[in-house]
C-alpha cells in the first residue's frame, strides 16, 4: 500500500499575500454577517 | 407529481450516477479510490465539504423549522466559520505532512496504538448510526410524498449511492457532490421565486418581509445567554464553533474531503470556502421557510401536511369541528395580516390570538392522525406549487441531497475500516491490490448495513430522535483528543487515553441536566484536555520518581 503522495508545503494564498491575513479578513466578514443579522432582527421585530 | 417531474426526477439521477462513475473510473490503487490520487482542487473539495454535511433533512427540516419557530436556528452556525480558520492553521497542516489516510492514524504517529483503537470504535459508531440515519429520516419523507413503499425509496436511493462509491471511489463522491451543490442551489432559488410570485398582487417584497417579522418569524440573532436555549448567539459561537472543529476536524467523513487537496493551501481555500458560505446559505434556507409561512396567510394551507395523515383525519367523526376552527382561525388571521400591513392599532394581537386558535386546531388535528408534520411542511409546498418540472428538481435534489451526505459516510467509513482496523490489526502486510479490494468490499459492507439499519429504524421515531443526539455525545471526546496530540506537548498516550474516557463520562453527565447539545462539546473537549494533561503530569512525575536511585 502506498503512502498518501508529497504534497505542497506552505504555499502562499492566491491572494493578500499571508495566511494570516486571509484568516483576519474572514473573521471580519463573520462580524459583518452577524452585524447585518442583528440589524435584519431588530428592525423587522414585532 | 406529472409525467414531467418524473423524466426531470430520474433524468437527474442517472445524470449524477453516470457523472460520478466517469469521474471516478481508473480508481485503481488505494490512494486513488481514498484520496482521488491528492488531486482535488479547492472548489470541489469545498463544495463537496458542504454536500455531506448538508443531508435530505437539512432542507426538509431547516425550511420547516422557520416556518414553525423562526429563523434563530441561524446562529447554530456562526461559530463554523471560526472553527474553519482555525482548522486550516492547524489541523490542515499537521495532518497533510503526517501523510496520513485518517485522522486517526496520526493519533497512532502521536500516542499509541490504544488510543487510535479507541477513537477510531467512537468514530465507527456514532458514524455508523448516523449513515442509517441519513438514510432512513428523508426515505420515511419521499416514500409518503412519493406513494412509494418505504423499502423501494430506501433500495433505489441506497442502491444508487453504494453503485458510485463502490466502484468510483472518493473521486466519484467529490465530483457528484459538486453538481449535487450547484443544482440544491439552483432549487433553492427557484423555490424562492416561486414563493414570492405567489404573493398576493397587494402584497410587495417589503410587506412579506414586514409580515414575517411581525409573525416574530425573522429572529435571525437572539443575544439573551440561556443555558437551556438551543439556539442564541453565544451558544452559537461558542457551542457551534466547538461543534464544527469537532465534526470538521475529527470527523473522517470531513477530514477524508480536505485529504484529497492538491495541496496545503488547497485544502485551506476548501475550507474558507465553506466558512464563507455555509451561513448565507443557511439564511437563505431560514428565509424560505420564513416566506412559505407568508405565503400561506393568503393561500389557505391543509390543515396537515403529511397527505396519509390528513386523509386519517377526514375519516374521523371530529373532522367537521376542527376544519371549522381552523378555517374561522385561518380567515381571522389573514384580515389580521392585512390590517398589520396597514399598520392599525391592535392588528398584531388580533393576528397572534389568530395563530394561537389556528394551532390549536392544527394540534388537535394532528393528535387525532398520531403524527407529527413538520418534515412535510416544504414538499407540501413543493408539490402543491411549484411548476411543473421543478417539482421533479426539487425532489430529486431532496433525493440527491441524501445520498450526497450517505456517500461521503460509507466512503469515510470503509477508509477507516480498512486502514485503521483490518490493515493496522488483521492483514498487516498485504499488496495495494489487495487493499483496494478490501475497501470496496468495505464500501458494500457499509451501504447494505445502512439500507438494512434504515429499513429496521422506520417505526422507532423516538429512538431517531435519540440517536441524532449521539453524534453530539462523542464529539466532544474526540475533539479533546486532538487537541492534545496537537497543542500539548506533554501530554502522554495514558494521559489521552484516560482523558477521553473521563470527557465521555462528562458529556454523559451533562446530557442529564439540559438538552441544550450545544455545550456538550465544550464541556467534553475541556475535560478531556484537563484530564489529559494532569494524568500526563502526575504520570511523568510519578515515573521519574521511581526511577529515581
Amino acid at each position: 500500500m502506498t503512502e498518501p503522495q508529497r504534497t505542497v508545503l506552505d504555499e502562499p494564498p492566491p491572494f493578500l499575500g499571508s495566511w494570516k491575513r486571509i484568516y483576519v479578513l474572514v473573521v471580519i466578514y463573520l462580524a459583518c454577517v452577524i452585524g447585518v443579522f442583528y440589524w435584519f432582527t431588530k428592525s423587522f421585530a414585532p | 407529481m406529472r409525467t414531467l417531474d418524473w423524466v426531470v426526477m430520474f433524468g437527474w439521477l442517472a445524470f449524477l450516477v453516470s457523472y460520478g462513475l466517469w469521474r471516478g473510473r481508473g480508481s485503481s490503487s488505494t490512494q486513488e479510490f481514498m484520496l482521488a490520487g491528492k488531486t482535488m482542487p479547492w472548489y470541489a473539495m469545498g463544495l463537496s465539504i458542504m454536500a455531506t454535511q448538508a443531508s435530505a433533512i437539512t432542507f426538509i427540516s431547516t425550511t420547516a423549522q422557520a416556518y414553525v419557530d423562526g429563523m434563530r436556528f441561524v446562529q447554530f452556525y456562526f461559530g463554523l466559520p471560526l472553527a474553519m480558520v482555525i482548522l486550516s492553521a492547524t489541523a490542515v497542516p499537521i495532518f497533510h505532512r503526517a501523510k496520513v489516510y485518517t485522522a486517526y492514524e496520526y493519533l497512532e504517529h502521536r500516542f499509541d496504538a490504544k488510543t487510535r483503537l479507541l477513537v477510531t470504535i467512537i468514530f465507527l459508531i456514532s458514524r455508523g448510526l448516523g449513515a442509517g440515519l441519513a438514510l432512513s429520516a428523508p426515505a420515511i419523507v419521499l416514500s409518503v410524498i412519493l406513494g412509494w413503499p418505504f423499502q423501494t425509496t430506501i433500495l433505489i436511493m441506497g442502491g444508487l449511492v453504494v453503485l458510485y462509491t463502490t466502484l468510483g471511489g472518493i473521486k466519484a463522491v467529490t465530483w457528484a457532490d459538486v453538481q449535487q451543490m450547484t443544482v440544491i442551489l439552483l432549487a433553492l432559488i427557484m423555490a424562492f421565486a416561486v414563493a414570492i410570485s405567489m404573493l398576493p398582487s397587494d402584497v410587495s417584497f417589503g410587506d412579506a418581509v414586514r409580515l414575517a417579522g411581525a409573525a416574530g418569524k425573522l429572529n435571525a440573532v437572539t443575544t439573551t445567554f440561556d443555558w437551556n436555549d438551543r439556539y442564541n448567539i453565544w451558544s452559537g459561537l461558542i457551542g457551534g464553533m466547538f461543534l464544527a472543529l469537532a465534526y470538521f476536524g475529527t470527523d473522517q467523513s470531513q477530514v477524508q474531503r480536505y485529504l484529497t487537496g492538491k495541496s496545503i493551501g488547497q485544502s485551506r481555500l476548501g475550507l474558507l470556502l465553506n466558512a464563507m458560505a455555509k451561513v448565507p446559505m443557511q439564511f437563505f434556507i431560514l428565509f424560505i421557510g420564513a416566506m412559505v409561512f407568508v405565503v400561506f396567510l393568503f393561500v389557505r394551507p391543509p390543515m396537515v401536511f403529511q397527505p396519509v395523515a390528513m386523509e386519517q383525519v377526514q375519516a374521523s367523526p371530529q373532522y367537521a369541528a376542527i376544519e371549522s376552527r381552523y378555517e374561522q382561525a385561518f380567515d381571522q388571521r389573514q384580515a389580521a395580516a392585512r390590517r398589520i400591513m396597514a399598520s392599525e392599532a391592535g392588528a398584531l394581537q388580533e393576528f397572534r390570538a389568530a395563530q394561537t386558535n389556528l394551532d390549536a386546531a392544527r394540534a388537535d388535528a394532528l393528535k387525532l392522525a398520531d403524527v407529527s408534520d413538520t418534515n412535510y411542511i416544504f414538499l407540501s409546498f413543493v408539490t402543491h406549487y411549484l411548476p411543473v418540472g421543478i417539482v421533479g428538481l426539487v425532489i430529486a435534489v431532496i433525493f440527491t441531497a441524501a445520498m450526497s451526505a450517505i456517500s461521503g459516510e460509507i466512503n469515510s467509513l470503509a477508509t477507516v475500516t480498512v486502514i485503521d482496523i483490518y490493515k493496522r490489526h488483521i492483514v498487516k502486510d498485504s499488496s495495494d491490490t489487495h487493499y483496494l479490494g478490501a475497501s470496496r468490499v468495505a464500501t458494500l459492507f457499509w451501504g447494505i448495513y445502512a439500507m438494512v439499519f434504515a429499513s429496521t429504524a422506520k417505526g422507532f421515531g423516538a429512538l431517531i430522535e435519540a440517536v441524532n443526539q449521539v453524534g453530539s455525545l462523542f464529539y466532544g471526546g474526540m475533539l479533546g483528543v486532538f487537541v492534545l496530540a496537537f497543542f500539548v506537548k506533554r501530554c502522554t498516550a495514558t494521559g489521552a487515553f484516560i482523558g477521553v474516557l473521563a470527557g465521555e463520562a462528562a458529556i454523559f453527565t451533562t446530557a442529564q441536566f439540559t438538552s441544550a447539545f450545544l455545550w456538550y462539546n465544550v464541556v467534553g473537549c475541556v475535560v478531556v484536555v484537563a484530564v489529559g494533561w494532569l494524568v500526563s503530569v502526575a504520570y511523568s512525575g510519578a515515573k521519574t520518581a521511581l526511577s529515581e536511585p
